[in-house]
């Protein structure tokens, strides 16, 4: 009985038996994420409804949250009459270059620091690792006077270029995986007489799907997302990705909020898609590194 | 038998042959380590001691950056005195006037305004005190006492300052996110849908979201300020127009784009809390609250570590958000660090000075993240175990 007392027993006060007290815990968690799930979803629901009004249906009072009149026209005007169909392909092709790159580079290395052994292996991984802790901050201005130097400015060199050296977060991922895989693996093509470029090509990234198809999703994220590296290299608007393309709008088309709400659902569509497709993935790559995509 | 011959062909043993492979398969990142991370590193340090326009040479000031930028110094702001009289002066209702004339004058109706006067102590102007070429960064009163903090460039420090302030969202952020995750860990259904929901807001372009936030803050037609007068709370700020609004507006956004990552962590970090432990307090008599205090919170200690670590790494280079939306306004009340930086360096091409500034920045995140790595062995252990358990 002396545990007993050790506690703050404020349950000994309350009457409820035990599986009263479950089904209140039970109702309580219900009742919370329902409130905040609803107070997460309302700035999208905001969103959508405002994309389907008509201009002057926005200073109607009280807002409607399904617009009467319904309209597409903000879609279509958005994806005819401005840039931003320009701005949806070049962030296609920078992030789906980039992230190939990054991912071929990266698993390449994972598998000869995780599967191969040559000399000094694990200092080189470390110093790679090691760049993870330098903030983006203090590189970017020296990286600007080198893409000056070689005459990228204005072009998407900057943006996709240093990805085809591999990310050490994705270095990183690829080591790990590779190291859990049996080594019976190799045996069968080092019997054919294969080099490690065969091995790894024909045996080992085949096995790896689940960490190409993590690293795809949160690389094809990161560069669809990016804001900073674009507004630092890119100048001209019809290079710009969709994210300086949107903004962009946003100053062109100040206060026409139905038209940037709906600019805003197409900047957000691909990635809610991949996102919805492919949520194993994501859920399963933040257990892991709780790095966020 | 040829076929499975083991030692040297072509003079190479079958090692050599191999750890060829390995430094070729790990050049490429090699080669991107020199020139995209250790090359740009030891360049910024040296570039902090140039000054560099990138149109001219580069001059060489040796630490001139580093002064401007770091020194500071604190003066005390005496009262003002009146001349004829010596006695200190005061302020009331914008009117200077001596301490006596200021008794009679306190808590009379002001026949202009029609509200009651308010006095307070004159001071001696801060530029009158601070030394030449020092502007104030900050001021603040100590043990009934005035101080003044002047900086040669005090938009730096107030960039880092207003950064600060805007980390205070994330203790706030992070006790939201428990309460979800221990929601979520009960015996409920559609756990996949509300971790759906709530990691949505985390992975979307914050170009998209900032102006989703922009038009919720609108002062006439956004829906926030509709929603509060609803619920009988008048409101009539401004948000993001408003210098004392704008740093909450722009947390309670930062909140809701970050809250499902730091659920999802804690997620996790409950999963590895051992069930054996839960069942011997509630052997023991353990109620909810004891439960949650004298186990699930120990358990939690490393997770909730890690996710203000890493949360302070990144809230100290918030640019995209500010500067989308407020552009740093209104004045300078927004205007984060990096916002500060990236001006320095890209508008007025200041390379050095903008370089000598990102370092103090980076050695800030640096010292954070690095206290981050000792410590994350805890955390991955517990989560190991948790797995195993």
């Amino acid at each position: 009985m002396s545990t007993l007392k050790s506690f703050p027993t404020a349950s000994r006060s309350l009457t409820l038996g035990n599986r009263e007290r479950e089904l209140l815990i039970k109702l309580v968690s219900y009742l919370v994420l329902s409130i905040g799930a609803f107070t997460m979803l309302v700035p999208f629901f905001w969103m959508l409804s405002t994309s389907f009004k008509e201009p002057q249906g926005i200073f109607r009072m009280p807002p409607q949250w399904i617009p009467d009149p319904l309209t597409t026209e903000n879609y279509v005007k958005i994806w005819e009459k401005t840039n931003l169909a320009r701005g949806f392909v070049n962030s296609m092709v920078i992030a789906v270059v980039s992230t190939t790159g990054e991912i071929f580079t990266s698993t390449l290395a994972g598998y000869a620091f995780a599967r191969i052994r040559f000399r000094g292996r694990n200092v080189i991984f470390a110093l790679l690792l090691s760049t993870m802790m330098i903030p983006g901050v203090v590189t970017m201005i020296p990286g600007f006077i080198l893409f000056k130097n070689l005459g990228w400015i204005d072009t998407w060199y900057p943006l996709i270029v240093p990805l085809l050296f591999g990310s050490s977060f994705a270095i990183f991922l690829c080591r790990q995986y590779f190291a859990t895989l049996p080594e019976e693996l190799a045996d069968a093509g080092k019997v054919d007489g294969a080099n490690q470029f065969q091995i790894y090509w024909s045996i080992f990234l085949p096995q790896a799907k689940p960490i190409i198809a993590t690293l795809a999703v949160l690389g094809f994220i990161a560069r669809w997302n990016d804001y900073l590296g674009p507004l630092i290299y890119v100048r001209s608007t019809d290079k710009f990705p969709i994210a300086l393309m949107l903004t962009s709008l946003n100053t062109m088309y100040e206060r026409q909020w139905t038209l940037l709400m709906a600019g805003a659902m197409v900047a957000l569509l691909p990635i809610i898609i991949l996102f919805v497709a492919l949520q194993r993935y994501f859920i399963e790559s933040i257990a892991l590194t709780g790095i966020k995509g | 038998m040829a076929r499975y011959r083991i030692g040297p062909e072509r003079g190479l043993t079958l090692r050599q042959r191999e750890a060829i492979w390995g430094y070729l398969f790990v050049a490429l990142p090699m080669f991107g380590f020199v020139v995209f991370a250790a090359g740009p590193l030891i360049a910024s340090i040296i570039l902090s001691f140039a000054q560099w326009d990138l149109l001219r040479d580069p001059q060489w000031v040796g630490f001139d950056n580093w002064n401007s930028l770091l020194t500071l110094t604190v003066q005390h702001l005496p009262q003002e005195i009146d001349e004829t009289t010596g006695e200190p002066l005061f302020l009331c209702a914008r009117e200077k006037v001596p301490q006596s004339r200021a008794r009679e004058m306190e808590g009379q109706i002001d026949p202009r305004t029609g509200g009651v006067i308010d006095c307070a102590p004159r001071y001696v102007r801060e530029r009158d005190m601070l030394p030449q070429g020092y502007r104030t960064a900050l001021e603040f009163s100590l043990l009934n006492r005035r101080y003044v903090i002047g900086s040669r460039d005090p938009v730096f420090w107030e960039g880092l300052y207003n950064t600060s302030y805007m980390l205070l969202g994330i203790p706030i952020s992070l006790a939201i996110a428990l309460l979800l995750a221990i929601a979520l860990n009960q015996k409920i259904r559609g756990k996949a849908i509300y971790r759906m929901l709530y990691y949505l807001p985390v992975i979307l372009p914050v170009a998209a979201t900032s102006l989703i936030w922009m038009w919720i803050y609108n002062p006439e037609f956004g829906i926030l300020n509709y929603a509060l007068n609803e619920l009988g709370i008048p409101v009539t700020s401004k948000w993001l127009q408003d210098r004392h609004a704008v740093k909450p507006a722009l947390m309670i956004m930062g909140i809701w784009g970050g809250l499902g990552y730091q659920m999802l962590i804690f997620l996790a970090g409950l999963q590895g809390v051992p069930t054996h432990l839960y069942e011997a307090a509630k052997i023991d008599g353990a109620g909810v609250w004891a439960r949650f205090r004298f186990v699930t919170w120990p358990g939690l200690t490393p997770t909730t570590f890690f996710l203000l670590v890493t949360g302070m790494i990144g809230g100290f280079q918030v640019f995209a958000q500010p500067y989308i939306m407020t552009a740093g306004g209104p004045y300078t009340s927004s205007t984060t660090v990096v916002m500060v930086i990236w001006r320095n360096a890209f508008r007025d091409l200041q390379m050095g000075y903008a370089s000598a500034q990102a370092w103090v920045l980076g050695a800030v995140i640096m010292l954070i993240t690095l206290v981050n790595f000792l410590l994350a062995k805890r955390w991955v252990y517990l989560e190991t175990e948790g797995a195993r358990a």
